[in-house]
């Protein structure tokens, strides 16, 4: 276990607070935790990544960091008005 | 010496995470815990990379982690931008101040 793999799962702390807001607070309160809590985890992925030295896996964190702008944006979205 | 770089950017990114999650917890409402998610999106994906890029230099690796961080840091101030607009829409029914408003049967007059 290298110092990547420790920061991964220090960082990975930060999720339960971020869930604590998602379960307890509004709607928009939700939204907010879920676009720190997406930050927080894409980091996650690519400090394992790193830390395992497994190239294959930095392509999840990719692709995770691009749904992370089109996801955030359709929640926003339908939050103005619908739900 | 790029080990030690790397473990102090690795520790101030765990750092800044930490310390932002626990903002996000105790603010009062979405604006306020909305001025948290920012140092999540922008400072410590900058550190994390740094760090990657102390320990291996310019591979594909942290070339791939640099294109992940970038969308992070390019995603974050939009996603605040747009959740912004949608707390206060749901909020007031417009994001625009009271008296901007165009009025009703009024066209786009203000």
């Amino acid at each position: 276990m290298n110092v990547f793999v420790i920061a991964a799962i220090a960082m990975l702390a930060g999720v339960i607070p971020c869930g604590i807001v998602a379960c307890r607070g509004t709607v928009m309160d939700a939204v907010v935790a879920y676009e720190a809590l997406s930050a927080i985890v894409i980091m996650v992925l690519l400090l394992l990544a790193d830390g395992f030295r497994r190239s294959g896996e930095f392509e999840l964190a990719v692709v995770l960091a691009v749904l992370m702008l089109g996801s955030g944006l359709v929640f926003a979205r339908f939050l103005e008005r619908w739900l | 010496m790029r080990s030690v770089l790397a473990d102090i950017c690795l520790a101030l990114a765990v750092l800044v995470v930490l310390a932002s999650v626990v903002g996000l917890l105790v603010m009062r409402d979405t604006y306020q815990r909305l001025h948290f998610v920012t140092p999540v999106a922008l400072i410590a994906p900058v550190l994390v990379g740094l760090a990657v890029l102390a320990r291996s230099g310019w591979t594909e690796s942290s070339f791939e982690t640099w294109l992940a961080l970038l969308f992070v840091m390019i995603a974050g101030p939009f996603l605040t931008h747009a959740t912004i607009r949608a707390a206060r829409i749901r909020e007031t029914g417009d994001w625009r101040p009271r008296r901007e408003r165009p009025r009703a049967g009024n066209g786009d007059q203000p």
